[in-house]
Protein backbone atom coordinates (compact mmCIF):
# COMPACT_ATOMS: atom_id res chain seq x y z
CA UNK A 1 0.00 0.00 0.00
CA UNK A 2 1.29 3.65 -0.37
CA UNK A 3 0.51 7.18 0.97
CA UNK A 4 -1.11 9.48 -1.77
CA UNK A 5 -2.10 12.83 0.23
CA UNK A 6 -1.05 14.79 3.20
CA UNK A 7 -3.05 17.34 5.05
CA UNK A 8 -1.61 18.96 7.72
CA UNK A 9 -4.17 22.29 10.07
CA UNK A 10 -2.63 25.12 11.20
CA UNK A 11 -0.90 24.78 14.53
CA UNK A 12 -1.41 27.15 17.40
CA UNK A 13 0.03 27.13 21.02
CA UNK A 14 -3.28 26.73 22.67
CA UNK A 15 -7.43 26.60 21.68
CA UNK A 16 -8.50 30.30 20.99
CA UNK A 17 -11.65 29.58 21.75
CA UNK A 18 -13.36 29.32 18.06
CA UNK A 19 -15.24 26.88 16.48
CA UNK A 20 -12.75 26.43 13.26
CA UNK A 21 -9.68 25.89 15.88
CA UNK A 22 -10.92 23.61 18.19
CA UNK A 23 -9.59 20.30 17.86
CA UNK A 24 -12.52 18.96 15.51
CA UNK A 25 -12.48 22.18 13.20
CA UNK A 26 -8.61 21.56 12.51
CA UNK A 27 -8.91 17.81 11.86
CA UNK A 28 -12.00 18.43 9.47
CA UNK A 29 -9.30 20.53 7.48
CA UNK A 30 -6.25 18.36 8.02
CA UNK A 31 -8.93 15.89 6.43
CA UNK A 32 -10.00 17.94 3.83
CA UNK A 33 -6.59 19.16 2.66
CA UNK A 34 -5.40 15.13 2.45
CA UNK A 35 -7.53 14.41 0.14
CA UNK A 36 -7.34 17.40 -2.32
CA UNK A 37 -3.79 16.69 -1.47
CA UNK A 38 -4.26 13.22 -3.52
CA UNK A 39 -6.87 14.79 -5.94
CA UNK A 40 -9.14 11.74 -4.44
CA UNK A 41 -12.62 11.67 -4.61
CA UNK A 42 -14.05 11.87 -0.99
CA UNK A 43 -16.58 9.50 -2.20
CA UNK A 44 -14.34 6.54 -2.72
CA UNK A 45 -12.62 6.62 0.72
CA UNK A 46 -13.90 3.59 2.04
CA UNK A 47 -11.44 3.74 5.70
CA UNK A 48 -10.77 5.74 8.38
CA UNK A 49 -8.22 5.01 10.78
CA UNK A 50 -8.19 7.78 13.78
CA UNK A 51 -7.16 8.16 17.35
CA UNK A 52 -9.73 9.54 19.73
CA UNK A 53 -7.48 10.67 22.20
CA UNK A 54 -6.60 14.66 21.35
CA UNK A 55 -5.03 15.16 25.06
CA UNK A 56 -1.78 16.94 25.35
CA UNK A 57 -1.89 16.66 28.98
CA UNK A 58 -4.81 19.54 29.44
CA UNK A 59 -8.31 18.05 30.34
CA UNK A 60 -11.83 20.22 30.31
CA UNK A 61 -11.65 22.05 34.06
CA UNK A 62 -14.23 20.31 36.19
CA UNK A 63 -17.16 22.98 36.54
CA UNK A 64 -16.04 25.52 33.87
CA UNK A 65 -18.50 26.20 31.34
CA UNK A 66 -18.86 23.63 28.84
CA UNK A 67 -18.01 25.94 25.19
CA UNK A 68 -21.31 25.43 23.51
CA UNK A 69 -20.61 27.87 20.62
CA UNK A 70 -18.34 25.90 19.23
CA UNK A 71 -19.88 22.54 20.13
CA UNK A 72 -23.42 23.51 18.54
CA UNK A 73 -21.40 24.97 15.11
CA UNK A 74 -21.18 21.10 14.58
CA UNK A 75 -23.14 18.52 13.90
CA UNK A 76 -22.48 16.73 17.67
CA UNK A 77 -22.62 13.08 19.38
CA UNK A 78 -23.95 12.33 22.71
CA UNK A 79 -20.43 13.64 24.27
CA UNK A 80 -20.65 17.75 24.04
CA UNK A 81 -16.74 17.37 24.59
CA UNK A 82 -16.50 15.47 21.44
CA UNK A 83 -14.37 17.42 18.99
CA UNK A 84 -13.47 19.60 21.51
CA UNK A 85 -11.52 17.55 24.29
CA UNK A 86 -11.25 13.80 22.61
CA UNK A 87 -12.31 12.60 19.10
CA UNK A 88 -14.39 10.60 17.62
CA UNK A 89 -14.84 8.79 14.35
CA UNK A 90 -18.37 9.38 15.16
CA UNK A 91 -18.13 13.05 14.91
CA UNK A 92 -15.87 13.24 11.66
CA UNK A 93 -18.43 11.24 10.11
CA UNK A 94 -21.06 13.17 11.40
CA UNK A 95 -19.20 16.59 10.05
CA UNK A 96 -17.71 15.12 6.87
CA UNK A 97 -20.93 14.16 4.70
CA UNK A 98 -18.79 13.83 1.77
CA UNK A 99 -17.14 10.45 3.04
CA UNK A 100 -20.37 8.57 1.82
CA UNK A 101 -18.25 5.53 1.28
CA UNK A 102 -17.07 4.71 4.36
CA UNK A 103 -17.58 0.97 5.57
CA UNK A 104 -14.54 0.58 7.92
CA UNK A 105 -13.58 2.72 10.73
CA UNK A 106 -10.77 1.82 13.31
CA UNK A 107 -8.95 3.35 16.25
CA UNK A 108 -5.49 3.88 16.47
CA UNK A 109 -4.78 4.90 19.95
CA UNK A 110 -1.98 6.42 21.29
CA UNK A 111 -0.30 8.31 18.30
CA UNK A 112 -0.05 8.46 14.32
CA UNK A 113 3.02 5.56 14.66
CA UNK A 114 0.15 3.38 15.68
CA UNK A 115 -2.86 4.74 13.59
CA UNK A 116 -0.30 4.13 10.33
CA UNK A 117 0.48 0.75 11.41
CA UNK A 118 -3.39 0.12 11.84
CA UNK A 119 -4.41 1.55 8.15
CA UNK A 120 -1.62 -0.23 6.79
CA UNK A 121 -2.82 -3.47 7.70
CA UNK A 122 -6.25 -2.91 7.32
CA UNK A 123 -5.46 -1.82 3.16
CA UNK A 124 -2.64 -4.77 3.64
CA UNK A 125 -5.79 -7.26 4.62
CA UNK A 126 -8.52 -5.89 2.43
CA UNK A 127 -11.01 -4.97 5.01
CA UNK A 128 -10.29 -1.18 3.78
CA UNK A 129 -8.86 -0.31 -0.33
CA UNK A 130 -8.76 3.58 0.44
CA UNK A 131 -8.01 4.66 3.92
CA UNK A 132 -7.73 8.29 6.07
CA UNK A 133 -5.22 8.52 8.72
CA UNK A 134 -5.98 11.03 11.57
CA UNK A 135 -4.33 12.65 14.62
CA UNK A 136 -5.07 15.75 16.38
CA UNK A 137 -4.01 17.59 19.34
CA UNK A 138 -5.68 19.81 21.41
CA UNK A 139 -4.09 21.96 24.48
CA UNK A 140 -5.65 24.40 26.34
CA UNK A 141 -5.14 27.15 28.58
CA UNK A 142 -3.36 26.77 31.55
CA UNK A 143 -0.59 23.88 32.87
CA UNK A 144 -0.61 20.60 31.32
CA UNK A 145 -0.53 17.13 33.43
CA UNK A 146 -2.55 19.10 36.20
CA UNK A 147 -5.65 18.05 35.31
CA UNK A 148 -7.96 14.29 34.24
CA UNK A 149 -6.61 11.58 36.78
CA UNK A 150 -4.08 13.76 38.21
CA UNK A 151 -6.15 15.94 39.81
CA UNK A 152 -7.94 12.95 41.44
CA UNK A 153 -7.41 11.65 45.13
CA UNK A 154 -6.58 8.45 43.46
CA UNK A 155 -4.80 7.23 40.50
CA UNK A 156 -5.20 3.53 38.82
CA UNK A 157 -2.32 1.18 37.95
CA UNK A 158 1.41 1.72 38.08
CA UNK A 159 0.26 5.42 37.64
CA UNK A 160 -0.39 5.21 41.29
CA UNK A 161 3.35 4.96 42.00
CA UNK A 162 4.73 7.20 38.99
CA UNK A 163 2.32 10.13 39.54
CA UNK A 164 2.57 10.10 43.51
CA UNK A 165 6.20 11.25 43.65
CA UNK A 166 5.37 13.58 40.78
CA UNK A 167 8.28 13.40 38.89
CA UNK A 168 7.73 15.21 35.26
CA UNK A 169 6.97 13.33 32.04
CA UNK A 170 10.62 13.02 31.16
CA UNK A 171 12.29 11.71 34.26
CA UNK A 172 12.57 7.80 33.23
CA UNK A 173 14.52 9.32 29.85
CA UNK A 174 16.21 11.26 31.91
CA UNK A 175 17.61 7.96 34.26
CA UNK A 176 18.29 6.47 31.19
CA UNK A 177 20.64 8.80 29.34
CA UNK A 178 22.47 9.54 33.00
CA UNK A 179 22.69 5.75 32.86
CA UNK A 180 24.06 5.68 28.81
CA UNK A 181 26.46 8.76 29.89
CA UNK A 182 27.85 6.94 32.50
CA UNK A 183 28.10 4.02 31.13
CA UNK A 184 29.88 5.47 27.32
CA UNK A 185 32.32 7.78 29.06
CA UNK A 186 29.58 10.72 27.24
CA UNK A 187 28.09 14.18 28.20
CA UNK A 188 24.72 15.61 27.80
CA UNK A 189 26.50 19.06 26.15
CA UNK A 190 27.33 16.46 23.39
CA UNK A 191 23.41 16.79 22.54
CA UNK A 192 23.60 20.15 21.20
CA UNK A 193 24.52 19.21 17.78
CA UNK A 194 20.94 17.47 17.55
CA UNK A 195 19.35 19.96 19.34
CA UNK A 196 20.52 22.77 16.80
CA UNK A 197 20.17 20.09 14.05
CA UNK A 198 16.56 19.28 15.01
CA UNK A 199 15.44 23.23 15.23
CA UNK A 200 17.25 24.48 11.97
CA UNK A 201 15.16 21.81 10.33
CA UNK A 202 12.49 22.17 12.39
CA UNK A 203 12.32 26.11 11.25
CA UNK A 204 12.16 25.03 7.31
CA UNK A 205 8.87 22.84 7.90
CA UNK A 206 6.22 25.26 6.90
CA UNK A 207 3.37 23.01 8.86
CA UNK A 208 5.43 23.11 11.88
CA UNK A 209 4.53 25.09 14.96
CA UNK A 210 8.00 26.79 15.35
CA UNK A 211 8.11 27.89 11.66
CA UNK A 212 4.98 29.45 12.03
CA UNK A 213 4.73 31.46 15.15
CA UNK A 214 8.16 31.55 16.80
CA UNK A 215 10.67 31.16 14.17
CA UNK A 216 13.95 30.63 17.05
CA UNK A 217 16.70 28.81 16.50
CA UNK A 218 18.42 26.82 19.64
CA UNK A 219 22.27 27.30 19.81
CA UNK A 220 24.71 25.25 21.84
CA UNK A 221 24.83 28.05 24.31
CA UNK A 222 20.98 28.00 24.48
CA UNK A 223 20.91 24.48 25.05
CA UNK A 224 23.46 24.94 27.50
CA UNK A 225 22.20 27.67 29.62
CA UNK A 226 18.70 25.94 30.01
CA UNK A 227 17.41 25.35 33.05
CA UNK A 228 17.18 21.81 34.48
CA UNK A 229 13.23 19.93 34.16
CA UNK A 230 14.56 16.26 35.33
CA UNK A 231 18.45 16.78 35.02
CA UNK A 232 20.20 15.56 33.13
CA UNK A 233 16.71 16.62 30.60
CA UNK A 234 16.57 20.36 30.15
CA UNK A 235 13.69 22.37 29.04
CA UNK A 236 15.22 21.75 25.06
CA UNK A 237 15.05 18.24 25.65
CA UNK A 238 11.21 18.58 25.73
CA UNK A 239 8.88 18.99 23.19
CA UNK A 240 6.21 22.08 23.75
CA UNK A 241 2.39 20.86 23.52
CA UNK A 242 0.29 22.70 21.01
CA UNK A 243 -2.82 22.35 18.93
CA UNK A 244 -2.63 20.59 15.33
CA UNK A 245 -3.87 17.52 13.03
CA UNK A 246 -2.77 15.80 10.43
CA UNK A 247 -3.84 13.43 7.97
CA UNK A 248 -3.02 10.73 5.43
CA UNK A 249 -4.56 9.06 2.77
CA UNK A 250 -3.47 5.80 2.12
CA UNK A 251 -4.01 3.39 -0.27
CA UNK A 252 -3.68 0.30 -2.49
CA UNK A 253 -0.49 0.44 -4.63
CA UNK A 254 -2.58 -0.34 -7.87
CA UNK A 255 -4.84 2.48 -6.63
CA UNK A 256 -2.33 5.14 -5.80
CA UNK A 257 -1.30 4.73 -9.93
CA UNK A 258 -4.03 6.93 -10.59
CA UNK A 259 -3.71 9.85 -7.95
CA UNK A 260 -1.93 13.21 -8.40
CA UNK A 261 1.14 12.41 -5.78
CA UNK A 262 3.48 10.41 -6.34
CA UNK A 263 2.74 7.16 -3.90
CA UNK A 264 5.48 6.27 -1.33
CA UNK A 265 5.08 2.54 -0.66
CA UNK A 266 4.86 0.91 2.95
CA UNK A 267 7.37 -1.89 3.07
CA UNK A 268 6.78 -2.78 6.57
CA UNK A 269 5.27 -2.21 9.63
CA UNK A 270 6.12 -3.08 13.19
CA UNK A 271 5.34 -2.47 16.70
CA UNK A 272 6.82 -3.25 20.22
CA UNK A 273 5.11 -3.91 23.30
CA UNK A 274 7.91 -4.79 25.29
CA UNK A 275 6.96 -5.23 29.02
CA UNK A 276 9.77 -3.77 31.33
CA UNK A 277 10.60 -5.32 34.34
CA UNK A 278 10.00 -2.08 36.45
CA UNK A 279 8.25 0.90 36.20
CA UNK A 280 11.10 2.61 34.18
CA UNK A 281 13.05 0.40 31.30
CA UNK A 282 16.59 0.14 32.44
CA UNK A 283 19.30 1.24 29.52
CA UNK A 284 19.73 -2.81 29.07
CA UNK A 285 16.10 -3.13 28.38
CA UNK A 286 16.07 -0.01 26.36
CA UNK A 287 19.23 -1.44 24.04
CA UNK A 288 17.47 -5.05 23.64
CA UNK A 289 14.15 -4.13 22.88
CA UNK A 290 15.73 -1.05 19.87
CA UNK A 291 17.62 -3.97 18.36
CA UNK A 292 14.75 -6.41 18.30
CA UNK A 293 12.64 -3.63 16.90
CA UNK A 294 15.13 -3.04 14.14
CA UNK A 295 15.35 -6.98 13.29
CA UNK A 296 11.77 -6.44 13.22
CA UNK A 297 11.54 -3.89 10.76
CA UNK A 298 14.23 -4.63 8.41
CA UNK A 299 13.23 -8.70 8.28
CA UNK A 300 9.97 -7.30 7.43
CA UNK A 301 10.56 -4.41 4.89
CA UNK A 302 13.87 -6.89 3.54
CA UNK A 303 16.24 -4.43 3.90
CA UNK A 304 19.42 -3.67 5.64
CA UNK A 305 20.63 -0.56 7.67
CA UNK A 306 22.30 0.20 4.78
CA UNK A 307 19.36 0.83 2.92
CA UNK A 308 17.96 3.68 4.80
CA UNK A 309 18.65 7.26 2.73
CA UNK A 310 17.65 8.62 6.29
CA UNK A 311 16.05 8.29 9.16
CA UNK A 312 13.08 10.12 10.99
CA UNK A 313 12.86 8.28 14.22
CA UNK A 314 10.61 9.74 17.22
CA UNK A 315 12.11 12.48 19.38
CA UNK A 316 9.94 13.72 22.03
CA UNK A 317 12.41 13.46 24.25
CA UNK A 318 15.53 14.75 22.25
CA UNK A 319 17.35 12.21 24.97
CA UNK A 320 15.98 8.86 23.62
CA UNK A 321 16.69 9.99 19.77
CA UNK A 322 19.76 8.02 19.99
CA UNK A 323 18.39 5.10 21.84
CA UNK A 324 16.40 4.67 18.17
CA UNK A 325 18.46 5.05 16.03
CA UNK A 326 21.87 2.85 17.56
CA UNK A 327 19.41 0.03 17.66
CA UNK A 328 18.71 0.52 13.74
CA UNK A 329 22.49 0.65 13.50
CA UNK A 330 21.47 3.39 10.76
CA UNK A 331 24.89 4.65 9.42
CA UNK A 332 26.66 1.55 11.16
CA UNK A 333 25.92 3.01 14.51
CA UNK A 334 26.94 0.76 17.58
CA UNK A 335 25.20 1.31 20.78
CA UNK A 336 26.84 4.33 22.55
CA UNK A 337 28.41 5.72 19.50
CA UNK A 338 25.44 8.04 19.00
CA UNK A 339 26.89 11.43 20.78
CA UNK A 340 30.00 11.45 18.81
CA UNK A 341 28.06 10.47 15.51
CA UNK A 342 26.07 14.14 16.11
CA UNK A 343 29.33 15.61 16.33
CA UNK A 344 29.82 15.82 12.61
CA UNK A 345 27.85 16.27 9.40
CA UNK A 346 23.89 15.04 10.30
CA UNK A 347 22.50 18.20 8.05
CA UNK A 348 19.80 17.61 5.67
CA UNK A 349 22.89 18.86 2.97
CA UNK A 350 25.46 15.87 4.58
CA UNK A 351 25.57 12.00 3.70
CA UNK A 352 24.02 10.97 7.17
CA UNK A 353 20.74 13.32 7.14
CA UNK A 354 19.54 13.11 11.49
CA UNK A 355 15.64 13.98 12.11
CA UNK A 356 15.12 16.01 8.43
CA UNK A 357 11.97 16.44 9.92
CA UNK A 358 13.04 18.54 12.66
CA UNK A 359 10.88 16.45 15.07
CA UNK A 360 8.73 17.54 18.04
CA UNK A 361 12.27 19.37 18.48
CA UNK A 362 12.17 21.53 15.66
CA UNK A 363 8.03 21.25 15.30
CA UNK A 364 6.11 20.86 18.52
CA UNK A 365 4.59 17.89 20.09
CA UNK A 366 2.54 15.83 17.70
CA UNK A 367 4.61 12.69 16.59
CA UNK A 368 3.65 13.20 13.18
CA UNK A 369 6.11 15.33 11.82
CA UNK A 370 8.57 12.17 10.86
CA UNK A 371 6.13 10.61 8.95
CA UNK A 372 4.87 13.65 6.77
CA UNK A 373 8.61 14.32 6.37
CA UNK A 374 9.36 10.28 5.16
CA UNK A 375 6.83 11.10 2.53
CA UNK A 376 7.37 14.56 1.74
CA UNK A 377 11.43 13.76 1.22
CA UNK A 378 10.36 10.32 -0.98
CA UNK A 379 8.11 12.75 -3.42
CA UNK A 380 10.82 15.14 -3.55
CA UNK A 381 8.09 18.01 -1.74
CA UNK A 382 10.13 18.70 1.18
CA UNK A 383 11.22 22.13 -0.15
CA UNK A 384 13.58 24.16 1.78
CA UNK A 385 13.92 20.96 4.10
CA UNK A 386 14.75 18.42 1.17
CA UNK A 387 18.05 16.44 1.42
CA UNK A 388 20.31 17.05 -0.98
CA UNK A 389 23.43 14.49 0.57
CA UNK A 390 21.76 11.31 0.01
CA UNK A 391 19.12 10.19 -3.08
CA UNK A 392 15.90 9.89 -0.80
CA UNK A 393 14.29 6.16 -1.63
CA UNK A 394 13.89 4.61 1.76
CA UNK A 395 13.23 5.86 5.17
CA UNK A 396 12.10 4.47 8.50
CA UNK A 397 10.01 6.65 10.85
CA UNK A 398 8.29 5.75 14.26
CA UNK A 399 7.94 5.80 18.36
CA UNK A 400 7.15 6.85 19.98
CA UNK A 401 9.12 5.36 22.97
CA UNK A 402 12.31 3.13 22.09
CA UNK A 403 9.94 0.76 24.57
CA UNK A 404 7.50 0.91 23.20
CA UNK A 405 5.80 1.92 19.67
CA UNK A 406 5.08 1.62 16.27
CA UNK A 407 7.42 2.04 13.37
CA UNK A 408 7.11 1.94 9.56
CA UNK A 409 9.56 1.39 6.23
CA UNK A 410 8.72 4.05 3.89
CA UNK A 411 9.74 3.60 -0.11
CA UNK A 412 9.66 5.12 -3.03
CA UNK A 413 9.57 1.39 -5.16
CA UNK A 414 6.89 -0.97 -3.64
CA UNK A 415 9.93 -3.51 -3.63
CA UNK B 1 20.24 51.64 40.81
CA UNK B 2 16.94 49.66 40.36
CA UNK B 3 17.47 47.01 38.43
CA UNK B 4 14.15 45.24 36.29
CA UNK B 5 14.17 41.66 34.94
CA UNK B 6 11.13 41.23 32.49
CA UNK B 7 9.70 37.55 32.28
CA UNK B 8 8.68 36.94 28.28
CA UNK B 9 5.68 35.45 27.93
CA UNK B 10 2.16 36.18 29.65
CA UNK B 11 4.27 39.40 30.93
CA UNK B 12 4.95 41.52 28.01
CA UNK B 13 2.76 42.02 24.55
CA UNK B 14 5.20 40.06 22.83
CA UNK B 15 4.86 37.20 24.88
CA UNK B 16 3.15 33.70 23.74
CA UNK B 17 0.17 34.46 25.42
CA UNK B 18 0.44 38.01 25.13
CA UNK B 19 0.95 39.58 28.27
CA UNK B 20 -0.43 43.36 29.56
CA UNK B 21 3.21 45.09 29.68
CA UNK B 22 4.47 47.23 26.60
CA UNK B 23 7.63 46.83 24.69
CA UNK B 24 6.85 50.61 25.72
CA UNK B 25 6.84 50.49 28.99
CA UNK B 26 10.42 48.29 28.70
CA UNK B 27 11.91 51.35 26.88
CA UNK B 28 11.17 53.70 29.43
CA UNK B 29 12.16 52.08 31.95
CA UNK B 30 15.98 51.81 30.27
CA UNK B 31 14.93 55.52 29.38
CA UNK B 32 14.88 56.05 32.83
CA UNK B 33 18.16 54.42 33.21
CA UNK B 34 17.30 51.18 35.04
CA UNK B 35 18.99 48.04 34.76
CA UNK B 36 16.95 46.12 32.69
CA UNK B 37 16.60 42.81 30.66
CA UNK B 38 14.89 39.72 30.25
CA UNK B 39 14.65 36.24 32.07
CA UNK B 40 12.98 33.72 30.65
CA UNK B 41 12.43 30.11 29.17
CA UNK B 42 12.71 31.50 25.51
CA UNK B 43 16.50 30.56 23.78
CA UNK B 44 18.99 33.43 24.73
CA UNK B 45 19.87 33.85 21.51
CA UNK B 46 15.92 34.68 20.81
CA UNK B 47 15.52 36.91 23.59
CA UNK B 48 18.71 39.01 22.41
CA UNK B 49 17.06 39.09 18.90
CA UNK B 50 13.71 40.11 20.47
CA UNK B 51 15.17 43.15 22.43
CA UNK B 52 17.38 44.21 18.88
CA UNK B 53 13.93 43.87 16.95
CA UNK B 54 12.48 46.97 18.77
CA UNK B 55 15.97 48.60 19.38
CA UNK B 56 16.31 48.29 23.21
CA UNK B 57 20.04 47.60 24.38
CA UNK B 58 18.83 45.69 27.21
CA UNK B 59 21.56 45.33 30.27
CA UNK B 60 20.86 41.03 30.31
CA UNK B 61 18.90 38.03 28.61
CA UNK B 62 19.03 35.37 30.79
CA UNK B 63 17.21 31.70 31.09
CA UNK B 64 14.50 31.51 33.85
CA UNK B 65 16.70 29.89 36.63
CA UNK B 66 20.09 32.46 36.14
CA UNK B 67 18.41 35.32 37.89
CA UNK B 68 21.08 34.88 40.78
CA UNK B 69 23.96 35.57 38.46
CA UNK B 70 21.94 38.87 37.01
CA UNK B 71 22.12 39.53 40.73
CA UNK B 72 25.63 38.86 41.31
CA UNK B 73 26.60 40.24 37.46
CA UNK B 74 24.84 44.37 38.30
CA UNK B 75 25.16 46.01 41.92
CA UNK B 76 21.97 47.84 42.06
CA UNK B 77 20.05 48.68 45.37
CA UNK B 78 16.97 46.76 44.33
CA UNK B 79 16.28 44.45 41.97
CA UNK B 80 12.55 43.29 41.10
CA UNK B 81 11.32 40.07 39.00
CA UNK B 82 7.65 40.66 36.60
CA UNK B 83 6.51 37.57 35.58
CA UNK B 84 3.36 35.54 35.32
CA UNK B 85 3.96 31.84 37.13
CA UNK B 86 4.16 31.61 40.56
CA UNK B 87 6.08 28.61 40.34
CA UNK B 88 8.51 29.69 37.69
CA UNK B 89 9.06 33.52 38.32
CA UNK B 90 7.79 34.36 42.14
CA UNK B 91 9.32 31.55 44.14
CA UNK B 92 13.07 31.71 42.06
CA UNK B 93 12.63 35.34 41.74
CA UNK B 94 12.37 35.72 45.65
CA UNK B 95 15.02 32.79 46.07
CA UNK B 96 17.32 35.11 44.71
CA UNK B 97 16.77 38.20 46.71
CA UNK B 98 14.29 40.02 44.08
CA UNK B 99 11.20 41.71 44.82
CA UNK B 100 8.58 39.99 42.70
CA UNK B 101 6.00 41.90 40.80
CA UNK B 102 2.70 40.52 38.71
CA UNK B 103 2.73 42.50 35.48
CA UNK B 104 -0.66 44.27 36.66
CA UNK B 105 1.42 45.27 39.72
CA UNK B 106 4.47 46.66 37.74
CA UNK B 107 1.95 48.96 36.06
CA UNK B 108 0.23 50.21 38.85
CA UNK B 109 3.69 50.95 41.01
CA UNK B 110 4.95 54.80 40.84
CA UNK B 111 8.04 53.72 39.40
CA UNK B 112 9.51 57.60 39.61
Amino acid sequence: MAAVGIGHSPTFRRWDGTPENSVGGISLKALRRAIQDAGANPADIDGLVMDPSTTTGAFWPQGKPLPWDAINAYNRTDDPLDGITGLSADWILANMLELSGIGFTMYGVGCMSNAICVAAQAIGDGRAHTCLVLKSWHNLEGRYYQGGANAGNAIPGSSAIRSLWGTPACFGTAVQFAEYCRKYGKSHDMMAPFIENSRKNGLKFPEGYWAQHRPEEITPEDYAAARWIAKPANLFDNDMPIMVSAAYLFTTAERARHLKQKPVYILNHATSRTRPRGLTPTLDEVEEDTARTARKIYEGAGITANDLSFENMYDGFALFHQFHIEGLGYRGLKFGEALDFYQTDISISGPNPVSPSGGNIGCGRSRFWMHTDCIQQIQQRAGERQVTGVKPEVAVSGGPMPVGGNYMVWSATPD
Amino acid sequence: MILISFDIDGTLEEGDPPGILTIEFVREAKKGGFLVGSCSDRPISAQRAMWKRHGIDVDFAVSKHMLGDVKSRFAADVYYHIGDREDLDKRPAEQAGFEFLWPHEALEKPWG
